[in-house]
């Protein structure tokens, strides 16, 4: 990387950070510091305004640049005293914007955004009420991937805004920054973009250092040696409460559809074919079934009620020897504060698929392989009736440096922006054992590059994947069906009959 | 008209006491008349309309509509959403379920109530502070309660789990909670019968302490057991009392949600769906708000059923 005098002061302020973190410098030096490498940025490109005001800039201040500052508080505060609505699920980028928006947003602008943060469910249940009264109760909403294909129209595309409003765009917002697969398959049906990508839990594999450097294990390159490590943990330590992995499979939860879709496209399967027919009954997709319930014979009984909250929190207490999971997760495993497992987790790359289905054969824009994402946007209601402040809030919050500040301060939230994955800041926090670790970005990034599986988009998935795939995958796994092939067969059976609605 | 108008004309000093009182206008007289109750009845009426028949009707007119994902609009669908109740498996399923819970529930809920309330009557040691405690459970918002036996319940750390396996009536790979499910509807009993059961003690206990004491007395002179007198004279005279608290109780149980999906979402498969859980997740995970709205009726016309028929199979009198 070409290092420029931003880069340099960027490196000086996630340098005094980690010096202040390991007790080498006080506060009033890391403030120094930071105030010194704040005025830096500022001499060049980006000089905080408010720190021109004030004789102390804060090191908070200091993170957002000049021009930004300029951008709010020339263009936003035209809109000082409107009230935006934005109703999202609780994710670590969507908390931290919540703790950032005050400081770095409300008080430039004089706007107030109303967040209101409940349970992923009621996020759809809201939008689609919202969408099909068109009322405008809310001007934000954020999506899940598996929804683009049902809201479609009811957001605008955020390409044609920046292009239509060029008044209220902000100063060097930089589309092409986004990632492009997230862009791909999370915020866009067709050829219309829906919203911003604002988060991606991805699958990625980890496992317990501790136990494979005990055994003798080594990270995985295949299906077939995945679970032959599970099997072996889960033989040696079992009895003493650790498994050979962990998984979410609550009966009617959509994490269980996520887990089953990930050893389905794994084992060269998908839950459609291209002429739009579910093929979950298939030779490979019931072979990726059966693989998730040998599996399952090497986690705790109770993971028949863990959705990713359960698991994550058996990881945490140090239930499971390896897992394929959420990438998002991995922050809290490492936090001393709460785990039992800080430093003993560890990213690696995901094993080979046994077989792949291309994506060409697959239907509904599905995207077989093992690293399944459950990426979000946040997108522009067409119903909005503050649709111009809601613009330049959506803008600030998916902005460079905003995400990036949302990945540091939220626990390392997964990055959508190649500038933020590059940013200093980010990988100052790249270290062993501390609370919102970055160190596993690395593996994530090739994840989403490489090895991203994206479920199919069509209009009635939420209801497929929750109602049908959850609740009869919940039969099959605590034995409701005499065989996988007889539970494969029911499930596809309602898939057509609902696709086909 | 008359005791309105004969309040306002009262003199004062006839009555000795009390200030003067104006005598009512005409027309003050006529609108308060008791003769026209229904004009200053006409806005709590008002508001109880607003508050309780408008929502029923609105989920009425909602029954006969539907969501389109494809279209992301409300349209008409007749009485299709009602047609599909009548084929609907799970309906049927959660129906079985629903069953189950209550009658369970209602069964030992009532068991160990009337027995706790019946030791608490005796007067043992310390009862005062016993019955406070027992207020505990029902305070606390039963979502709470659910996710606490879930930790209790959890087959690797939790303390209710581990006495079960310690006694050998559960195991690690059949746990309470978890495994293939064999025991997922007393799983999400037992918070239930924790948190509820208290409230027949209190119904009960009140019931008991309320009750005349020469029947108890002059049976016992006749020569009855204590339990022929509890069989024959407590419990028949208790008998209303535990009308009121069984008809509570059994309105209250149709409508069973939070430890259902806290603890078990339904499942595994659709073991511990109850109908109420089945109307939620047709509403607000699969956005079918008409078959929704249907449910959420259905659950209505059950509750009123089966209360009517209560009353009268057990032939209870106010």
């Amino acid at each position: 990387m070409r290092e420029t005098t931003d880069f340099r002061d960027k490196s000086a302020i996630a340098n005094a950070l980690t010096a202040y973190r390991h007790g080498r410098i006080s506060r009033r030096t890391m403030l120094q510091t930071l105030a010194a490498a704040g005025v830096a940025l500022s001499a060049t490109p980006a000089r905080p305004r408010r720190a021109a005001a004030q004789a102390s800039p804060t090191a908070e201040v200091a993170d957002q640049p000049e021009e930004i500052v300029a951008w709010l508080e020339d263009v936003g505060r035209q809109f000082e005293g409107a009230s935006i609505k934005v109703v999202s699920e609780e994710t670590p980028p969507s908390r931290a914007i919540i703790n950032l928006k005050q400081q770095y947003f409300e008080e430039l602008t004089g706007i107030t955004v109303d967040w209101e943060v409940v349970p992923l469910a009621q996020v759809l249940a809201k939008v689609s009420q919202d969408a099909a009264s068109q009322l405008g109760a809310n001007d934000i909403y954020y999506f899940d991937q598996a929804w683009v294909g049902r809201f479609i129209n009811d957001t605008f595309d955020p390409r044609e805004l920046l292009e239509q409003k060029p008044d209220l765009a902000m100063p060097n917002y930089d589309i092409d920054d986004f990632l492009q697969p997230l862009v791909q398959h999370i915020a866009t049906y067709g050829d219309k973009m829906i919203g911003f990508p604002c988060d991606v839990p991805i699958f990625m594999y980890f496992y317990r250092s501790d136990i494979y450097d005990e055994m003798g294990l080594s990270p995985a390159t295949t299906m077939e040696e995945y679970l032959a490590n599970a099997k072996a943990i889960n033989d040696a330590m079992a009895a003493d409460g650790t498994y050979g992995t962990v998984g979410q499979m609550q009966s009617g939860h959509y994490a269980l559809n996520c887990d089953m879709t990930a050893w389905v496209w794994s084992h060269g399967g998908s839950v459609f074919t291209a002429d739009g027919m579910c093929s979950l009954n298939d030779a490979a997709a019931v072979t990726g079934v059966d693989y998730m319930r040998e599996l399952q014979t090497y986690m705790p009984a109770a993971v028949t009620t863990y959705d990713w909250g359960g698991q994550a929190t058996a990881i945490q207490q140090g239930q499971g020897g390896q897992v394929i999971t959420w990438g998002e997760d991995f922050p809290g495993w490492d936090d001393p504060a709460s785990s039992t497992v800080s430093g003993l987790m560890e990213p690696v790359a995901l094993p080979a698929n046994a077989a792949q289905r291309p994506a060409e054969e697959a239907g509904f824009e599905e995207v077989p392989d093992l690293g399944h994402q459950g990426g979000s946007t946040y997108c522009l209601s067409r119903y909005s009736k503050n649709a111009d402040p809601a613009w330049v809030f959506l803008q600030w919050a998916t902005s460079s440096n905003t995400q990036t500040l949302a990945s540091i301060i939220g626990g390392g939230a997964s990055p959508m922006r190649q500038s933020t994955f590059d940013d200093p800041r980010v990988q100052a926090n790249a270290q062993v054992g501390i609370a919102g670790t970055t160190r596993h970005f690395p593996a994530m990034y090739d994840v989403i590059m490489n090895r991203m599986g994206t479920e199919p988009h069509l209009p009635q998935w939420p209801l497929i994947a929750t109602d049908i795939i959850a609740v009869e995958l919940g039969k099959l796994t605590t034995g409701g069906y005499g065989s996988t092939q007889e539970g494969m067969d029911t499930i596809k059976r309602l898939v057509d009959e609902a696709a086909a609605r | 008209m008359a005791n309105v108008n004969r309040a306002a004309t009262v003199d004062p000093r006839a009555t000795g006491r009390g200030s003067v009182v104006a005598p009512a206008h005409g027309l003050t007289r006529n609108v308060l008349s008791s003769d026209r109750p229904w004009l200053w009845l006409a806005p709590i009426v008002a508001l109880l309309l607003f508050i309780g028949i408008y929502p029923l009707a609105y989920n009425l007119w909602n029954s006969f509509r539907e969501f389109s994902p494809m279209l992301g609009t409300v349209e008409p669908v007749g009485l299709a959403n009602w047609a599909r109740l009548l084929t609907d498996v799970r309906v049927r399923e959660a129906l079985g379920t629903t069953a189950v819970y209550v009658s369970a529930a209602l069964l030992i809920e009532f068991a160990l109530g009337l027995a706790i309330a019946v030791l608490f009557n005796a007067g043992p040691w310390a009862s005062g502070l016993w019955q406070s405690l027992l207020i505990l459970p029902m305070v606390v918002p039963p979502t709470v309660a659910a996710v606490m036996f879930k930790v209790l319940e959890n087959a690797d750390y939790g303390a209710l789990a581990y006495y079960l396996q310690s006694w050998g009536i559960t195991d690690k790979v059949e746990p309470l909670l978890g495994g293939t499910g064999r025991y997922a509807i007393p799983a999400v009993l037992i918070p239930d019968i924790w948190q509820w059961t208290p409230f027949f003690v209190l119904i009960l206990l009140a019931g008991l302490k309320a009750l005349p004491t020469d029947p108890l007395e002059a049976s016992r002179v006749d020569g009855a057991s204590a339990w022929q007198t509890f069989w024959h004279v407590t419990l028949p005279m208790l008998r209303p009392m535990i009308a009121i608290a069984v008809l509570f109780r059994l309105v209250d149980l149709l409508k069973v949600f939070d430890y259902i999906f806290v603890m078990t979402s339904g499942g595994p498969g659709t073991r511990t769906e109850v109908l109420s859980f089945y109307a939620y997740q047709r509403s607000f995970t699969t956005i079918e708000w008409g078959y929704g709205s249907v449910l959420g009726i259905v659950i209505l016309l059950l509750a009123i059923v089966v209360a009517n028929v209560y009353l009268r199979v057990f032939k209870v009198a106010w």
